[in-house]
């Protein structure tokens, strides 16, 4: 779904590190523009944010007021975003949220290239009916739209926390399972591995030795632009009302609402929509860094 | 992409085939996993949909409707059954006939999702074609920055941002609502302005992207330097030389962006009360309504088929060459 936009990123391939280079070089910081740097230093800073929040000197909880309610933002710590219709700190709401947030989408991805990767270098490897079935259930999760599979779901057992992360998980085994096995089925046809085969390698040595570790750029490729993705479908389902139960703060929950109040005031919708709009910008950004820097970009589509 | 010479005709009409029987097996695994659900909900689903205080007898009333108590192979079996008779159930608790509910519905979604489809291509394609024409320049970056950010906003901020705009500053739409075309077919177009803007700000900028690069591409071909050396304007080299190779891969890009719009009409039925299908889809999910959620579910793969096999049609009428497989 990527398009490719700039056929200048073509030419930086992965730059061979020689033994003639001192040791530093491998210290040396990657080249790259000033929005890849500020992405990946917002993207830290968020997830510092994130774990360290407890830690914040003078910070309030998420669930308690602070001070009046919907007030525009001010010069301190707790009203730097302002305040919700409940008094309660912004910035310490879009903190705590991004850490349910970030918590379930890392934890989705786990899942989902832990699968995938597995599923797809198996497909890959073995074709047959391992392929086939890999091959089904990527098509039948392209078919429907994520939010739907995960209401399908909400509808049965409910929604919480667990029942959002498996679901996200869930939905982007597809997506890994089908790069993993292009790359494998491509790696396969290749020469070394004939001549390890005729050494007498092992299926498992195959494909954890050879075949995994020419997997790895093109998946770590894909995994920003998955992952904001799952943001912003976990967001979408906390603003429907069907993500992250209430008392908890999820960024698309307090854009839900909000939405009441914002003829009087528009600025209660600031602090989430920026933290949501900022993460999934870095996201990408450091996806397409990261797609030009590897050469996935041809399977990043 | 195959480049073998046919007769168009018969290789078509296999092609469609075996589309539709690759079809079958993901609308069977999905529909099935529809089914399904109800043995994931806790405890007895009969007892699970009626809550806590229903007695016996109403919840042995709704497995005598619905059969909850039966092993999903059988639930599925009278689905499947009934559906080849053009019966989708009824709705859990109101009882109407589900496959007329939905048809009413998804007429709504498709007017706005189309509408949506045309706006996007009316905006995007112009600029795609100016930006190549001169890579680089200044309309090239500034549209490079505006769509990698419109990419980055989702949908539900999309919608509250110009539902802010257009509703509360502004004053020119009404907030929320939905007038139906055979009632008043203008009012019906101001209600819809909203929902389309908001779907199409993504899919524009999707087209854009594809649009451009694609464009691009055509345009450092041969046969486009002869054009311009013989000193064609750049206007006809664009339209009549340079759209038409772009054509195949925005049309895939389209198909798969069918997906983005019934999953963003989640977020806009709901926000501007719009009755489509996503606004059925949330109403079915609080009251735990299995026959519509099943149905949807069903309606959605089969409309993903259906995309596919016109997005192939579509391949072989822009280039008659390609035999489609």
């Amino acid at each position: 779904m990527r398009p490719p936009h700039t056929p200048s990123g073509t030419e930086a391939g992965p730059a061979p590190l020689g033994a003639a280079l001192p040791w530093t070089a491998r210290l040396r910081l990657p080249r790259g523009g000033l929005s890849e740097w500020l992405s990946g230093g917002f993207l830290l800073a968020l997830v510092l944010g994130a774990v360290f929040v407890e830690a914040i000197p003078g910070l309030a909880g998420p669930e308690f007021p602070w001070g009046d309610f919907s007030q525009p933002p001010e010069w301190s710590l707790n009203g730097l975003l302002g305040t919700d219709p409940l008094g309660r700190s912004i910035l310490s709401r879009v903190l705590h949220g991004a850490r349910t947030t970030l918590t379930i989408t890392l934890l989705a991805t786990a899942i989902a290239l832990g699968a995938g990767l597995l599923l797809g270098m198996l497909a890959g490897f073995y074709r047959g009916m391992v392929e086939r079935a890999v091959d089904l259930y990527a098509n039948a999760v392209a078919a429907l739209p994520p939010i739907l599979v995960i209401l399908a779901l909400v509808a049965v057992v409910g929604n919480s926390v667990l029942t959002m992360t498996l679901a996200l998980g869930l939905l982007d085994i597809g997506t890994y399972a089908r790069v993993a096995k292009g790359g494998a089925i491509a790696q396969g046809e290749r020469d070394y591995i004939l001549a390890a085969r005729a050494m007498g390698a092992s299926d498992g040595r195959l494909l954890l030795r050879e075949i995994l570790p020419n997997l790895l750029p093109s998946l770590t490729a894909l995994v920003p632009p998955l992952m904001a993705g799952l943001i912003v479908t976990e967001g979408s389902l906390s603003f429907l009302g069907y993500g992250i139960p209430p008392p908890a703060p999820s960024w698309g929950g307090m854009v839900a609402s909000s939405t009441d109040l914002l003829d009087r005031f528009p600025l209660l919708v600031v602090g989430p929509i920026l933290a949501i709009v900022l993460t999934v910008y870095a996201l990408n950004t450091v996806g397409d860094a990261l797609a030009r820097r590897l050469g996935g970009r041809d399977r990043a589509a | 992409m195959p480049k073998a010479m046919r007769p168009a005709g018969a290789a078509l009409l296999r092609a469609v085939g075996m589309r539709l029987l690759g079809g079958i097996p993901v609308f069977l695994l999905v529909t099935f996993a529809a089914t399904a659900l109800a043995d994931l909900m806790p405890g007895s689903a009969a007892q699970a949909i009626l809550g806590d205080t229903a007695t016996p007898e109403q919840i042995a009333a709704l497995n005598a409707r619905y059969g909850y108590d039966l092993p999903v192979w059988e639930r599925y079996g009278h689905w499947l059954w009934r559906l080849l008779h053009g019966d989708l159930g009824e709705t859990l608790f109101s009882r109407q006939p589900v496959a007329g509910l939905l048809l009413d519905r998804a007429l709504v979604t498709f007017q706005i999702a189309f509408l949506a489809m045309g706006l996007s291509l009316l905006v995007s394609l112009p600029l795609a074609m100016l930006a190549a024409s001169r890579p680089g320049g200044a309309l090239d970056n500034a549209l490079r920055a505006v769509t990698s950010l419109m990419l980055s906003v989702p949908t539900f901020v999309i919608v509250v941002m110009l539902g802010f705009l257009f509703a509360i500053v502004l004053r020119w739409l009404p907030a929320t609502g939905w007038v139906a075309f055979t009632e008043d077919p203008l009012g019906n177009l101001e209600s819809a302005i909203l929902p389309v803007l908001c779907l199409s700000a993504h899919q524009a900028a999707t087209f854009y992207r594809v649009g451009r690069s694609e464009i691009l591409a055509v345009l450092q071909e041969d046969y486009i330097q002869v054009a311009r050396a013989k000193g064609l304007p750049l206007r006809h080299i664009l339209l009549r030389h340079a759209l038409r190779p772009a054509l195949p891969q925005l049309l895939a890009v389209m198909g798969l962006s069918m997906t983005y719009l019934l999953g963003g009409s989640f977020i806009v039925e709901s926000y501007f009360a719009v009755p489509g299908i996503g606004w059925t889809v949330l109403a079915a999910v609080s009251s735990h309504d299995l026959p519509v959620m099943q149905a949807i579910l069903a309606l959605t793969v089969a409309i993903f088929v259906v995309v596919f096999i016109l997005v192939d049609l579509g391949y072989a009428l822009i280039d008659p060459r390609i035999e489609v497989a």
